[in-house]
């Protein structure tokens, strides 16, 4: 029987593993593994014996990816690590997604610059997926502030959703085979066409599997103002789709800010939807008063959960996998900053408290029930 | 910095050389503090790191066969790039060192 909350911290200086029970008074912090080296990914796979997996960028010798078979409390390399082939011309650069796949030894990786690998055997051998990776439009991909990423997978049954930036959302509806650009709706601000075909600097992709049509998106806004080709783009930054990500329509109505990374549903109810709103310019919290917007009616309208937070000079940043939720029937929130707190927001973020203030800055959070 | 992917010549001969390994390399060839390569030139000897220890191999070189941009490569106390980059040719009894770059924050 699951008894244990299990989180997963990555940061610049290592992985962090914090464990508690599941009353989530404290939590025992242990780590940091691969010390030294920036973690941007993790994986808590709870499905038969529990593994954790992370993404070890290291700058001097190449990208890693760590495995702990009993649950955080050491970690080895896998026997191999995503490599483009050698004749391909690109060598990979970050991992920035990885997630499970149908089978329980199955796993995909996001990975910069931007494609998609493949592994049936827990991580020790990776496959380069050509349909995405080699798509006609992968050249003309282009980086956005954090790299050409590949940051997001979002699978359901036969239907594939990735996340590029900036390279916008891509889909697949027969498992992976063949994959098209998906971005009616979705805009951009970095150029002269405000809804091109793709080239979209998406941040976050999430669904709730009880509605699988339904996806909501955290793309890159605060294009309201912009006076240049094109006019204002007001409100792209938060976006829902109803069809499996065909079309998509702004949500974003009644946030301070449609600019923002993350973007997280509620495990227990598909309406119930949270973000976390920064400044354009400087990417922090508007007013320096960090808070997480929920919307509980799928992005009709949204309240500032604020609660524990300070209420003034706190101008945090929150990145694109920063922010988690557990699946607990009172459901806690996960958030980590750039300046390397830990926050947990209870009683689905009605009550923040900082958990640890002085980790190395934060790039990834993962929870899970184990 | 060019490929150091090997195009031996026939004429070119192999010097015997002492390739010295970083401690956080040693995990990816046995613990081995050093090994002893035979090799004409900085590009051949990589070509045979990857053959005896691939793993070490992808830690000095990326999948386009550069050398990864944090990591220095040395002939003596000469860095390759001062000389003539993968193309310097090795003699008997040198000492090749591979060391990371004393970067970041």
């Amino acid at each position: 029987m699951s008894d244990r909350i299990v989180l997963c911290i990555g940061t610049k200086k290592g992985l962090f593993v914090a464990e508690s029970s599941k009353t989530r008074r404290s939590f025992a912090l242990r780590g940091p593994f691969g010390a030294g080296v920036e973690v941007y990914s993790a994986l808590i796979e709870t499905r038969g014996s529990p593994r954790i997996y992370a993404s070890s960028c290291n700058p001097f010798f190449g990208m890693k990816v760590l495995r702990s078979t009993n649950l955080g409390k050491s970690f080895a390399e896998t026997k191999a690590a995503p490599a483009f082939p050698k004749d391909d011309g690109r060598a990979l650069a970050n991992i920035w997604s990885i997630e499970p796949g149908e089978g329980k030894k199955e796993l995909f990786a996001g990975v910069e610059p931007a494609a998609l690998f493949h592994s049936e055997n827990n991580g020790d051998s990776w496959e380069m997926v050509a349909s995405i990776s080699n798509h006609p439009h992968a050249r003309q991909w282009s980086p956005g502030n954090g790299g050409l990423c590949m940051h997001t997978i979002v699978r359901d049954g036969k239907r594939v959703h990735l996340g590029i930036s900036t390279g916008g959302h891509y889909l697949s509806e027969d498992g992976g085979a063949t994959f098209a650009p998906a971005n009616n709706g979705v805009g951009a601000g970095f150029a002269p066409d405000p809804y091109p075909e793709f080239g979209q600097c998406v941040h976050k992709i999430a669904r709730h599997p009880a509605v699988p049509g339904r996806l909501y998106m955290q793309n890159h806004g605060g294009w309201a103002e912009w006076s240049g080709a094109g006019g204002p783009r007001p409100g792209i930054g938060v976006l829902r789709s109803d069809d499996h990500g065909h079309t998509w329509k702004s949500i974003a109505k009644g946030l301070p800010s449609d600019f923002g990374f993350p973007m997280v549903v509620h495990p227990h109810d598909p309406d119930t939807i949270y973000v976390v709103p920064l400044e354009t310019q400087t990417r922090t919290c508007p007013g320096g008063a960090p808070a997480v917007w929920r919307s509980e009616n799928a992005g009709a309208s949204w309240r500032r959960l604020a609660s524990g937070f300070p209420k003034k000079d706190s101008y945090i940043t929150v990145l694109r996998d920063a922010l988690d939720i557990d699946e607990l029937k009172s459901p806690a929130l996960y958030l980590g900053t750039t300046t390397g707190q830990l926050w947990i927001g209870r009683d689905g973020g009605e009550k923040w408290e900082c958990l640890f203030d002085s980790l190395p800055p934060i790039r990834c959070v993962k929870v899970a029930v184990a | 910095m060019n490929s150091p992917r090997a195009q031996l010549s026939p004429t070119e001969k192999a010097a015997s050389v002492t390739l010295h390994i970083p401690a956080p390399l040693r995990q990816y060839c046995g613990g081995e503090s050093e090994l002893a390569l035979q090799a004409p030139s900085v590009r051949a000897l990589l070509a045979q790191l990857e053959l005896r220890h691939p793993a070490l191999y992808r830690c000095v070189c990326d999948e386009t066969t550069a050398v990864r941009r944090h990591i220095n490569i040395f002939i003596n106390t000469n860095h390759i790039r001062d000389r003539e980059g993968l193309d310097t040719p090795l003699t008997t009894g040198d000492a090749v060192s591979i060391l990371p770059a004393v970067s970041g924050g």
